[in-house]
């Protein structure tokens, strides 16, 4: 009894645990196949369509080459698919515009060099900083609410018994109901169970 | 006497009795007088009047043709339908300027009849606070944008409202997302109040809740309205573009977001007081930002329609808020130190701490994006443009993450939750991504990050999906039949579910967006002859010919197209060109949009010549109906939030009342401690 009870609880552990690894591991390896192994089907179309979408339409407002329907857009369009059929590279259309009219009027994301840098730079910075303080934050807070919780632990009704459970499925369903309820009761007294029995 | 002067009449007492309510408030309150106080009341409500009054003569003037105020001249035209006529009040800076203000003292007027629920402390202050706001908009329109200033000849006719925005769009997406913009000030007036007086325990947050809802709802509707509009009118087959007044109005909103996650930590823990207090106050200064950026013109966008001077105005203001609520926080900031108990990371506020980070960095992201052409042109003197790559590139990752988190939310317990039963929870939302991952392929969706951005929407989803049916079994377990169940979750626990609702039409609408910039496919024609055709992605267009339509303000030239699939004709499609006769060099577009199986056939007519040659542009955007479809479940789920729970609330207090003794939750234990622990 007592073994099958451990090697249930063991098993309600584990199982869920190894499922969500599976199912990481599965969609990792579909991503990584997607991105490396299986070739580029990149119709020149869409070629064209990545190159249009990085530049800028020289005579509209905030519109790309890509979705404007101003001529020089559509020539701008053409010059591009003709240059990818001489077996240019994206790269190398891209500069061929940005010398011609300016990287800065006409490349529509901030290059990586010099000072527009800073336009990635520093949201990036920002964000690992906040990340990073946010750590130290609860770092903080964790320390510290461990001495005072000993009591709260008290106050709080008994846990959810979490492990104790059997082996069927019905036994994490009764948790997780608990759960719910516990829940749903904090928001609703009606909705607390000895109220809808007493009732 | 014209109407015009009745409006300025009218705005310059307005703006008396605002002056009046700031004063007697706050002398009201330090010299203890209960009458000085509660006559403020009364001036809110009176300075209500008045703006009514200000806008109805303002609509008068436009209704019947006052040409001699030189804004209804500027915006309308004797051939404008009596809807745009009265839509042009808004069409240009001043009006819009009065709409604002006239909208918030309405809010005011509104919050005035609810006062009773507000701390009571606080009334006086948030008032004081809302009427400082409304000064300063009145104090604006009389002296540099009055939109009843007449000229000294009065022309036979207007110019016209812009031909673009002559549109059913104009009707509702100004109104809203200014309605929008303006409603941030309510939850900062609180916040104000809740600073000088120092109750800063949840009280406050209590009671904005619904108001801040309230701003995120009207928000959420004006920004979706104004996606809509640009799809079918600006004829570029998108519907966002990054622009800078499109990102003035999303700040806010994120602000907004996170605000309305924090809030509840706060409600529940009583931890993040003063992080609550900075989104509220972030929130109503990127709006002040916002429309200070549209309104000067300083960064260059496609909503040029009303630039002006009063940008220096705008950019004071915002400096007094800034200042001035720091000072507040400095003041207050020994008393907003509370004790933080938090117990575990793996618990529903940890999962909001992820939320504010993530909306927080976005907030900023977009920030800096908008005005880095303005620090470059100050630093290396050339204006570096920052266009949608570089929005898409900082967005997708940050919005990929947020989207896990809001599956993984849900899934765990406020305080604690034991890791068995994550990942027992997790499993079946985690299947179905992965069936996600695997089945795409098969598909031809072979482009690796669209087929993140779907798994991670399908794991989301079914998490949601999950957890609805869990919740409905909980239920039906005591008896319920299953649709009863499922209605009576969304009655008695609106906040809960409706949230839920929210965050379905958050991933339907990121779905949209992935398939619609992933996949999206596009054709130029060459210039067709009538009975020649154009082919995308299956579907075939013939040009048939163009019909010219004379009228007395415009001309329209509509081209005729079948569109034909799969060797049978679907349907005839008119898509067109209205150019103005007032505004020659702006032709207005009449888009053909055809939805067939969640795609849109985008058609759009780029040139045309005689009766008989066009050139015609075609996108093929697939999923963007999800778009709409997610953006309206979204506010639904807002609205359901929103929506007030009298019965409820009174049936509950009933309850606990009769049955102290009967609360077996922690939950009781814990709002206690919020009450006690962290009351100031």
């Amino acid at each position: 009894m007592m073994g099958a009870r451990a090697r249930g609880s063991i098993g309600s552990y584990w199982r869920p645990l190894c499922i969500v690894l599976a199912t990481v591991l599965i969609m990792v390896a579909v991503w990584f196949w997607l991105a490396f192994v299986m070739p580029r089907h990149e119709t020149l179309d869409q070629r064209v369509r990545d190159v249009a979408s990085q530049l800028r339409c020289p005579v509209c407002q905030g519109e790309s080459v890509e979705d404007s329907s101003a001529s020089i857009a559509q020539q701008m369009r053409s010059v591009i698919r003709e240059q990818l059929q001489q077996g240019r590279s994206e790269q190398e259309v891209i500069q061929y515009f940005a010398s011609r009219y300016g990287e800065q009027n006409i490349v529509w994301a901030p290059p990586w060099h010099g000072f527009s840098i800073l336009a990635w730079l520093v949201p990036m910075t920002l964000l690992l900083g906040g990340a990073f303080l946010l750590l130290f934050v609860v770092r903080d807070w964790l320390r510290r609410s461990y001495f005072p919780s000993s009591q709260s632990e008290s106050r709080e009704p008994a846990e959810i018994p979490e492990r104790s459970n059997e082996q069927h499925d019905d036994g994490a369903w009764e948790i997780y109901r608990a759960q719910v309820e516990k829940e749903l009761a904090a928001e609703d007294v009606l909705f607390q169970p000895n109220v809808m029995e007493g009732s | 006497m014209y109407f015009s002067d009745l409006g300025v009449i009218a705005l310059y007492l307005a703006l008396g009795f605002a002056l009046f309510t700031i004063v007697a408030a706050v002398l009201g309150v330090i010299y203890q007088r209960p009458m000085l106080v509660e006559s403020t009341r009364r001036s809110v409500l009176t300075v209500t009047f008045f703006m009514l009054l200000a806008v109805a003569a303002l609509l008068a003037s436009f209704l019947t043709h006052d040409f001699g105020v030189a804004y209804v001249a500027e915006q309308s035209s004797r051939a404008m339908p009596w809807y745009f006529t009265a839509a042009a009040f808004y069409g240009g800076q001043d009006g819009s300027l009065l709409y604002w203000a006239f909208m918030l003292a309405v809010f005011s007027a509104i919050f005035v009849f609810s006062s009773r629920r507000a701390p009571k402390a606080m009334v006086p202050y948030i008032l004081a606070t809302l009427m400082g706001i409304e000064t300063f908009f009145v104090l604006v329109l009389v002296s540099v944008s009055n939109p009843f200033a007449r000229s000294v000849v009065s022309p036979a006719d207007g110019v016209g409202l812009n031909p673009l925005l002559m549109d059913p769009g104009m009707l509702l997406h100004p109104p809203l997302l200014l309605m929008g913009f303006m409603s941030f000030s309510v939850p900062f007036a609180f916040a104000v109040a809740a600073l000088i007086t120092g109750q800063l325990n949840a009280d406050w947050l209590r009671a904005i809740r619904r108001w801040s809802l309230a701003s995120w709802t009207i928000q959420s509707a004006g920004l979706l309205l104004g996606a809509w509009w640009a799809y079918h009118v600006l004829g570029w087959g998108g519907y966002w573009s990054w622009d800078p007044v499109e990102n003035a109005a999303l700040l806010p909103w994120l602000t907004m977001t996170a605000f309305l996650h924090s809030t509840m930590v706060q409600e529940r823990r009583g931890m993040l007081k003063v992080w609550n207090l900075f989104l509220v106050i972030a929130s109503f200064a990127l709006s002040i930002f916002g429309t200070f950026e549209v309104r000067s013109g300083v960064i260059s966008s496609v909503h040029s329609f009303a630039y002006s001077n009063i940008g220096a105005y705008y950019f004071a203001f915002l400096v007094i808020v800034i200042l001035f609520s720091s000072g507040l926080f400095a003041f207050r900031f020994p008393r907003l130190q509370a004790e933080q108990e938090f117990d575990s990371v793996l618990s529903r506020e940890g999962v909001f701490l992820l939320n504010n980070l993530l909306l927080v960095g976005m907030t900023f992201a977009t920030l800096w994006g908008t005005v880095f052409p303005l620090i470059t042109a100050f630093f290396i003197k050339q204006t570096e443009t920052v266009g949608p790559p570089f929005y898409d590139q900082v967005m997708a990752p940050l919005t990929v993450v947020l989207i896990v988190a809001m599956g993984v939310g849900p899934l765990l317990a406020w305080r604690r939750t034991s890791v068995a039963s994550l990942w027992r929870n997790l499993c079946v939302p985690a299947l179905m991504a992965a069936a996600c991952a695997l089945i795409l392929p098969l598909f031809g969706v072979t482009n690796v990050i669209a087929n993140i951005g779907f798994s991670v929407c399908a794991f989301t989803a079914m998490a949601m999906l999950y957890e609805l049916w869990r919740g409905m079994r909980v239920r039906h377990s005591h008896g319920e039949f299953y649709v009863v169940a499922l209605y009576q979750l969304f009655n008695r626990y609106r906040r809960r579910y409706g949230g839920y609702i929210v965050h379905l039409g958050l991933v339907l609408l990121v779905v949209g967006i992935i398939g619609s910039s992933y996949f999206q496919q596009q054709r130029d024609s060459v210039a067709l002859n009538a009975g020649q055709d154009m082919t995308i992605a299956g579907y075939r267009l013939t040009f048939l010919g163009n019909i010219n339509v004379q009228d007395v303000d415009k001309q329209t030239e509509i081209a005729q197209l079948q569109i034909w699939y799969d060797g049978q004709l679907v349907k005839y499609i008119y898509p067109g060109r209205v150019v103005y006769n007032n505004y020659p060099s702006q032709p207005t577009s009449l888009i053909s949009i055809n939805t067939f199986n969640a795609a849109d056939l985008y058609v759009f007519l780029s040139d045309w010549n005689g009766s008989s040659q066009a050139t015609i542009s075609v996108f093929y955007n697939p999923l963007v109906p999800f778009v709409w479809d997610g953006g309206i479940l979204m506010i639904i789920g807002g609205i359901c939030c929103w929506w007030p729970e009298r019965h409820r609330t009174a049936a509950s207090q009933r309850k606990r009342v009769v049955a102290p003794g009967s609360s077996v939750s922690g939950e009781k234990s814990e709002k206690q401690k919020v009450h006690g622990g962290v009351t100031v």
